[in-house]
């Protein structure tokens, strides 16, 4: 076996990790203010959404324009590259979900891939204004578009339900936002799983198993990259559900259907104008909105914060993390150092998954009461807690997720 | 359209998204305010008031079946290219490959 196609290997299998990071990360997006508000139940949840993102996957019928074109250099684009790009977008997912912060897996890859970049060729290989067009000022974008049609739906419906007893349209809303979320699962396959099939894809090219004029990946690609995003979603990123259903907004169905809806509409309305917009914080900035909008209800600023200070740190530090894999991967260079590269993110990986462990949150006590933070009140082993104590306002237990991400990369 | 911000394409996802994204979710409130009235299980003061009205209880399910309309046309459009492909038929905007 040849050098290149060792490295092939590698990253076809690093993308298809990818992108189950990818699915477990987002099952929250679609699915979170459903579990939360009990229109489904967790198990149910996941599967609807795992069956809808595989549906999804294969309606796609072109290659999104690979989710690097218009932010890094594509000549100066190496196996070894997309290798330590996908490593950092790996690493960043699987911190912020150990920390339950739904953050961007499109902006981790980007980091991955942008921060690999740096180290290969220095800065100049990396398209700055596309960095800031198209990821970071989109991100902004995005939170103040869905909060504001999030709020506002959410204060129409409060508005002309008022008088309906509260029972007869929480059970209405409770059937409504099956649809409504459904709908989110269903354009959220659409467009992430093409972001692994362009990696591959592209990879693929470079490695010369796929004529650069073709129009679309093989069949089997799609159906790898559909079934790892569909298996991680219904893995279900219960930490990152939690927090969006319970930690930043108290959702009832009235809220979680305006938020959905407001969720799929930006959504799709992004993709028909050209203008992508990511789907974690089109859905944030739609639940904070619903919180925003219900009369009487509490948005915690504080859980809100810390995600900010997630996504301002995500380019960076997946970047950081994409920059020691290149400089592993190539220093050692051949066979070793590909195979190191993998072997410590597999470390890496695991390092994360045993430390989650710890305080386990499944679709057992995803609902538990909100005490302050992610996992405050969940250690008494699974049971969730019923009492219902003076709530701590905002969720500050917890730093981010600096340290664990420099230990990730060395050696 | 600025190098950095691209005020058009936000504006007019704010605005359809302001129609649509909240639109849906008020049509589906009236559609649940006409079923509870049409059922007579509330007056405009929030008691009961006993009596049932069927007009009220078409119009309940006719508000649905328009939420559910535009819930279907959301799935066609996400699969519109796929649709287009398969059996060349292009709706909704999609164009051939």
């Amino acid at each position: 076996m040849n050098l290149q196609l060792f490295l092939l290997i590698i990253v076809v299998i690093t993308a298809l990790a990818f992108d189950y990071t990818n699915g477990f990360h987002d099952t929250g997006n679609a699915m979170a203010t459903s579990i939360a508000s009990g229109a489904l139940s967790p198990k149910a949840a996941v599967t609807l959404s795992a069956v809808l993102n595989l549906g999804g996957a294969f309606l796609s019928t072109a290659v999104a324009g690979t989710i690097a074109k218009d932010l890094v250099n594509g000549h100066l684009v190496t196996l070894q590259l997309v290798f330590a790009g996908l490593v950092g977008g790996i690493v960043w997912n699987l911190l912020t979900w150990l920390l339950g912060i739904p953050s961007s897996s499109s902006h981790a890859l980007v980091g991955g891939i942008v921060g690999a970049m740096i180290a290969a060729v220095g800065g100049h290989g990396v398209i700055w204004t596309g960095v800031v067009s198209r990821v970071l000022i989109p991100a902004l974008v995005s939170v103040v578009l869905a909060g504001l049609v999030g709020a506002v739906g959410t204060w129409l419906v409060y508005r002309l339900n008022r008088g309906v007893p509260e029972q007869r349209s929480e059970g209405a809303f409770r059937r409504g936002q099956i649809f409504s979320a459904s709908l989110v699962s269903l354009a959220h396959g659409t467009n992430d799983a093409q972001k692994t099939m362009g990696v591959i894809f592209l990879a693929l090219i470079s490695y010369g198993a796929v004529s650069r004029t073709a129009a679309l990946p093989p069949l089997w690609v799609i159906v790898a990259c559909a079934c790892a995003m569909a298996l991680g979603t219904y893995t279900g990123g219960w930490r990152i559900i939690r927090t969006m259903g319970k930690g930043l907004v108290e959702i009832k169905s009235p809220q979680g259907m305006a938020a959905e809806s407001s969720s799929a509409v930006i959504i799709l309305l992004s993709a028909h104008f050209g203008y992508a917009l990511s789907t974690t914080q089109v859905v944030t900035g739609s639940v904070l909105g619903s919180g925003v909008g219900k009369p009487g209800a509490e948005v915690r600023w504080g859980v809100a914060g810390r995600m900010a200070t997630a996504w301002l740190i995500t380019l960076p530090l997946a970047g950081l993390v994409g920059a020691i894999t290149y400089w592993v991967v190539h220093g050692i260079g051949g066979f070793a150092g590909a195979a190191i590269g993998f072997g410590l993110l597999v470390a890496t990986a695991s390092a994360i998954y045993l430390r989650s462990r710890k305080t386990k949150v499944d679709h057992k006590n995803v609902n538990a009461e909100w005490k302050g933070d992610l996992t405050a009140g969940l250690d008494d082993a699974d049971q969730p807690t019923v009492t219902v104590g003076a709530e701590v306002p905002g969720g500050n237990g917890k730093v981010t997720g600096t340290a664990p991400a420099k230990k990730a990369g060395t050696p | 359209m600025s190098t950095w911000f691209n005020y058009e394409a936000s504006l007019k996802i704010l605005i359809f998204g302001l129609l649509l994204g909240s639109g849906l979710p008020a049509l589906f409130a009236l559609a649940v305010r006409a079923g509870a009235a049409g059922a007579g299980v509330v007056g405009s003061d929030g008691t009961a008031v006993g009596h049932k009205n069927p007009a009220l209880t078409a119009l309940s399910w006719l508000l649905y079946s328009v939420a559910l309309v535009a819930v279907v046309i959301g799935v066609l459009y996400i699969a519109r290219d796929f649709i287009g492909a398969h059996t060349g038929m292009y709706i909704l905007g999609a164009k051939p490959a």
